[in-house]
């Protein structure tokens, strides 16, 4: 039994190494696979790159029929990746006709060609021998072939595109080395809107500009306050329209510090100013999302005065009815207060926000008229939300 | 992602690292980086947005490098070692040739150019490379080969390296497959243990190996 129950745990580990070469084999396919899928981006840009120098400076005087003689990839990769960007380069070319490069077809260009003559036998590919080509009435039209070579060196992907000319010759009469390093991010151009690398790091120097240190935010909030628990007296809620300036302590505005003022107004009920301070901390990574809303939590301190009827709510006692209706024009009731806040925000790129927060009043403790929203830790009598435009 | 590009920020002149990635890379990922060191000036230049620009530290007195790191698109294991060693310096080797090629010869003469190395994608990739380089200088390049007969070819195969490049220059000019105004430009390694290419000139039947 013993002896069955070893056998049973021995046989799938040599089942397992019985099938270890394959898995190394699979393992090496996966990874060159992963490797092609990082390098056609980068491949495919500087195919952009190319035919965006051939539409500022083209090869030909006037629209050459050419034919993609070669398109070779790094050493170690699969023709896939070839495939790939034979495809890009032909879509480039369609829509750029800039470059005065027409493809044609040419499936003899490309094919092994056997040539007898009196200097003897000469075996070569269809591009390398257009004499005999010519000879075999081989006719695509063709004046110009284009080679692309792609090879790795190091953290650098480098092209080295040539056209030759058709004939006995062969002359080289166009070549361009273009190289790239991983450290720079696929530019990932629209195939008929080329822009040059110049062109593409100010449109991203802007967008990094849009996300300066210094930001001015325009909120308008809502500030409702709770009902007091034995109080008939309910509290109007307050309008506010902030402004202020926000500082970013990094690019990623991971930690932002905000200064805001505020005014409030509703006919004959108050009239209030306020000045708030906040702290805010991305809990949504480490650095703002160009793509994805950002969260944010803060917390705050700042302190408000109100004058007017809606006073009349942060007293002891709750107000009257007489005390309500017959306010004297000058000596309206006032209030001054401190206030302390949290809450949470949503942004969107640094544009839009919406945020929800909890205030606690410190001084606002012996008042019947109100009452708690939460209690942890501290009292949160008032609840807010906002919308916030930033400039 | 293994092509990630990673930054590394050092403060100059002292031990600290204010922001360190490499730290979370394993040995063997470490090792397959090409890092160049940069001015924050420059880092700030050519890495907007994660590179901040000089601050205040700068003003008083401190003067932060910059480590930009680049993982290598290929594993040291995926390519032959000599292969790999030949292709990641492929630029500034046949540059360097090419330059000395060209200092050395007339400047209207029509250049063939030819590789020959054991295998024969590098091969490919590395006579690419020279008459790339020489077309983009300004030379007339010819994507032609110069190819002797086979019963050449045969003499030429059996003897050794040295001898053989200057037998076949001296074969070309005399059976016309390069003409007086033309020249050949061989890249090669000599030795099947090097990884350093070599160079040699063919003009007007006579080789020479360039410095």
């Amino acid at each position: 039994m013993r002896a069955l129950a070893f056998l049973c745990v021995l046989a799938p580990l040599a089942a397992l190494a019985d099938e270890q070469p394959d898995l190394a084999e699979r393992q090496a396919e996966l990874l060159r696979a992963e490797i092609a899928n990082q390098i056609q981006l980068q491949a495919a840009e500087l195919l952009d790159e190319l035919v965006l120098g051939w539409t500022k400076e083209p090869p030909f005087e006037t629209a050459s029929p050419t034919v993609l003689a070669g398109l070779s990839v790094p050493v170690s990769l699969g023709t896939g990746l070839e495939a790939y960007l034979e495809n890009h380069f032909a879509g480039l070319v369609v829509k750029n006709p800039g470059a005065r490069v027409q493809l044609v077809h040419c499936p003899a260009c490309s094919a092994w060609v056997v040539h007898s003559g009196a200097k003897g036998t000469v075996v070569s590919r269809g591009f390398d021998d257009p004499e005999a080509l010519a000879q075999a009435g081989v006719t695509s039209g063709a004046k110009h072939a284009v080679f692309l070579d792609f090879e790795t060196e190091g953290a650098s992907l480098v092209l080295r595109a040539r056209i030759t000319t058709l004939d006995a010759s062969l002359k080289i009469v166009a070549a361009k080395t273009l190289t790239t390093s991983t450290a720079v991010p696929a530019l990932l151009r629209d195939n008929e809107r080329l822009k040059s690398v110049a062109e593409t790091r100010k449109e991203y120097l802007e967008v990094l500009g849009g996300r300066g240190l210094l930001v001015f935010p325009v909120r308008v909030a809502v500030r409702t306050f709770a009902p007091g628990f034995n109080s008939t007296a309910i509290s109007t809620p307050f309008l506010w329209v902030m402004g202020g300036a926000e500082a970013a302590f990094s690019q990623g505005r991971a930690w932002t510090a905000s200064l805001n003022l505020g005014f409030t107004w509703l006919p004959s009920a108050h009239v209030g100013v306020m000045a708030q301070g906040r702290v805010s901390r991305l809990l949504t990574g480490s650095s703002t999302s160009l793509t994805w809303p950002d969260l944010y939590l803060f917390v705050g301190g700042g302190v408000f005065f109100v004058q007017g009827r809606s006073a009349l709510i942060f007293r002891e006692s709750t107000p009257t009815i007489d005390e309500i209706l017959n306010i004297n024009q000058n000596n309206e009731p006032r209030t001054t207060l401190g206030m302390f806040t949290t809450g949470l925000e949503l942004r969107v790129k640094n544009r839009i926000g919406i945020g929800a927060y909890l205030e606690t009043y410190p001084s606002v403790t012996n008042t019947d008229n109100i009452g708690t929203y939460l209690q942890l830790i501290f009292n949160f009598q008032s609840f807010g939300v906002e919308v916030s435009f930033c400039f | 992602m293994r092509t990630a590009g990673v930054i590394m920020v050092l403060l100059g002149g002292s031990c600290a690292g204010v922001f360190d990635p490499i730290l979370f890379q394993s040995k063997t990922e470490r090792r397959n980086m090409d890092c160049l060191r940069l001015s924050q000036e420059e880092g700030a230049e050519r890495y907007p947005g994660q590179i901040p620009p000089k601050g205040g530290r700068a003003l008083a007195g401190f003067q932060p490098d910059v480590m930009a790191c680049s993982t290598r698109y290929l594993q040291p294991a995926d390519r032959n070692a000599r292969d790999e060693a030949i292709l990641s310096t492929l630029s500034l080797q046949v540059t360097e040739l090419v330059e000395s090629a060209g200092a050395l010869a007339p400047r209207s003469a029509r250049w063939h150019v030819d590789a020959f190395y054991p295998s024969l994608a590098v091969a490919q990739k590395i006579a690419v490379t020279a008459r790339t380089t020489l077309a983009e200088r300004g030379f007339s390049v010819s994507d032609r080969v110069p190819t002797l007969a086979a019963g050449d070819v045969a003499v030429l195969a059996s003897l050794p390296p040295s001898e053989a490049y200057r037998t076949a220059c001296a074969r070309s000019f005399e059976t016309k497959v390069l003409g007086p105004d033309e020249l050949f430009l061989g890249l090669m390694i000599v030795d099947a243990r090097e990884t350093r290419l070599h160079a040699g000139l063919c003009e007007g039947g006579v080789w020479r190996w360039l410095p």
